[in-house]
């Protein structure tokens, strides 16, 4: 594979559980390449937050490496590495739309005016150009996971990470959410990999995977 | 601004809420106690103030004694009169002696002044409330408010006044008889003590009273405006000279222990307000923990976002930080207003019990003294933020601690 964004080998994790010990991942190998949109599907439990996790180096793996762009993944890249959708949206509820979207650019540097406009631009690209200024109280659902779109991507990263975004909306709602994710990570040539229990939405993705029993099937 | 700082200012104060309840009720907290410090000092400090005023007043800023007496006092003037800085001088005798008016006795300590002189080093007439320190001469005596009250002596009442050396004639077989003297006027310098038991009489009376001839037991010393009284005192003891039996010393040092006991009251009383502090900063804690347990899946976030935990302490500490800060400038706000209004709230509740007179009688004021010294403020204020500041550390601490990964998964 040319040019791979994210190079994963033999990740491996383990969870203690009371007495005993439950493997969730076991040896799991993944390359996603540069635009790339990859669906992970698997049973609860399989491990498919757990790889998410360990993809975005929120989480050490027991065993294997994970690579970002050839170099060993680094935590202190990851605000300009990669951006991530959650199934919980996760909006700070003391911030508005924009003042949430621009938060992603804050952490890399105060932004400017013209991480300002872009801020914008992207909410008006998720249809929230009017509603830049409303708390996460004020808006639906479907609304605040766009406003976590319009964040994930604010830093331009080269890789999307989004954990069954649509799980918290209904089915209308999460057609467009994906809908749109997959469209702005095509525009943007930005590689997406999603994890969701939807057959749909996986199969609008270019490659689809399975995790069964800690293992792509 | 970083985004902790931003973060922090965003919690404390969220958009599109002017008054956040948890952060008005920790800026009260702390306000409060700010408040009550600043209060306090300012009064301590006031009483204190006027204390050493009332000490300089009576006592002159440097006074001169020797090991007996000082037996050519005109000459020991004119070598401190001399010395840079000193204003003006004048002797005292002093001693103790039997009073009586309409047999009704007292046992004052009695001083004798250099009328001429005397108001040039201590100014005495502000606090003569009837008759003057003009009229004092070789006949006369001048009586402290609660002792003329005590013998029921009036301005032109005629006493009697015994010397311990009229003990001594007694022994040689003289009789001395008692000096008559009118009184030409009651002072009230304000101090229990010296308004209840010091008379003035003119030191050439009393150098007649004692037998002094022409000894005096001390000299005060007014020195300039601004000048150290302890440099004062140092330059005329240099002046007097390592053989002197006269040495100089400053009001300070004359009344170390007193200073001392005053400085340790206000002391005790800025350590045991700053409790209060104390206790507010536990609630910011407290408050600053429930925000921490609140905002799990926020720092969760935060860590996902690429924050570091650092940061996230920061962002806590910082949230502490802010509520200290406005915290005190309310506080010293609240303070300074309640300072400034203190005389009327005095008035109002005197008013409304009927206790204006009983105030006065006991505590010598109808007006609450009050001197806040920067000294006093600027220790309120870095004791306020630092504490305050303090209290977001354990929060921070906790919030830092949390995995993202964790974090995000945390019902």
């Amino acid at each position: 594979m040319s040019n791979p964004i994210v190079t994963a080998r033999a990740l491996a994790k383990t969870f203690r559980s009371g007495d005993g010990r439950i493997e969730v991942l076991r040896g799991v190998d993944l390359d996603v390449a540069a635009g790339e949109s990859v669906s992970i599907r698997g049973e609860s439990g399989s491990g498919k937050s757990t790889l998410l996790n360990l993809l975005a180096g929120l989480d050490a793996p027991d065993a294997g490496s994970l690579a970002w762009e050839g170099a060993p993944a680094d935590a202190g890249r990851r605000a300009q590495f990669l951006g991530m959708v959650f199934q919980s949206f996760y909006l700070i509820p003391e911030l508005d739309a924009l003042q949430n979207v621009l938060m992603a650019a804050r952490m890399l540097k105060p932004p400017d005016v013209a991480e300002r406009a872009r801020a914008k631009d992207l909410l008006a690209r998720v249809g929230l150009a009017e509603r830049t200024r409303h708390l996460p109280a004020q808006l639906s659902g479907g609304e605040r996971q766009r406003v976590a779109v319009a964040r994930a991507l604010m830093n331009s990263p080269r890789l999307m990470l989004a954990d069954e975004p649509t799980g918290n909306l209904d089915e209308h709602t999460g057609e467009a959410v994906i809908a749109l994710l997959l469209g702005l990570c095509a525009e943007t040539g930005t590689a997406l990999v999603l994890v969701t229990h939807n057959a749909a939405h996986a199969a609008k993705c270019a490659r689809g995977l399975r995790l069964h029993d800690g293992r792509f099937a | 601004m970083p985004w902790y700082l931003y973060l922090a200012l965003k919690q404390l104060f969220p958009t599109g809420r002017r008054f956040p309840f948890f952060t008005v009720i920790s800026i009260l907290g702390v306000a409060l106690g700010v408040a009550l410090l600043v209060v306090s000092t300012s009064v301590m400090g006031g009483f204190g103030y006027e204390i050493r005023r009332m000490i300089v007043d009576t006592q002159g800023d440097v006074q001169i004694r020797a090991r007996g007496f000082i037996n050519d006092p005109a000459e020991l003037q004119a070598r401190v009169a001399k010395v840079p800085g000193v204003v003006a001088t004048t002797p005292f005798a002093e001693g103790v002696v039997m009073l009586q008016c309409d047999r009704k006795p007292a046992f004052p300590a009695i001083q004798g002044v250099d009328v001429d002189r005397v108001t040039k080093v201590v100014p005495l007439e502000r606090y003569i409330r009837v008759g003057s320190l003009e009229d004092l001469d070789d006949d006369s005596i001048v009586l402290s408010a609660k002792l003329a009250q005590s013998i029921g002596a009036r301005l032109g009442s005629k006493v009697e006044v015994y010397s311990p050396l009229l003990l001594e004639r007694l022994k040689s077989d003289e009789v001395l008889l008692p000096r008559e003297l009118t009184v030409v006027g009651i002072f009230e310098i304000g101090h229990q003590q010296l308004d209840s038991s010091v008379v003035l009489v003119t030191l050439r009376l009393m150098q007649d009273l004692y037998g002094l001839g022409h000894a005096v037991h001390g000299i005060n010393v007014k020195i300039a405006d601004g000048l150290d009284a302890d440099v004062a005192a140092g330059r005329i003891n240099r002046a007097l000279g390592a053989q002197s039996s006269a040495q100089a010393r400053s009001w300070i040092e004359v009344n170390e222990d007193f200073l001392f006991v005053l400085q340790l009251e206000k002391n005790m009383i800025f350590f045991l307000l700053t409790f209060i502090i104390i206790v507010a900063a536990f609630s910011v804690t407290s408050s600053l923990l429930i925000s921490v347990v609140r905002k799990t899946r926020e720092i969760g976030l935060i860590g996902a976002l690429g924050g570091k935990p650092r940061h996230v302490a920061a962002c806590f500490c910082f949230q502490g930080f802010l509520i200290g800060f406005a915290g005190t400038v309310t506080g010293l706000a609240l303070g300074f207003g309640a300072l400034y209004f203190r005389n009327d709230a005095i008035r109002v509740f005197t008013q409304l019990t009927g206790s204006e007179e009983v105030l006065v009688r006991f505590y010598q004021f109808s007006q609450l003294p009050a001197h806040t010294s920067r000294g006093d403020v600027t220790m309120i204020v870095v004791c306020s933020v630092v504490i305050s500041t303090l209290a977001g550390m354990l929060p921070a601490w906790r919030a830092a601690r949390l995995k993202p990964v964790e974090a995000l998964r945390s019902e």
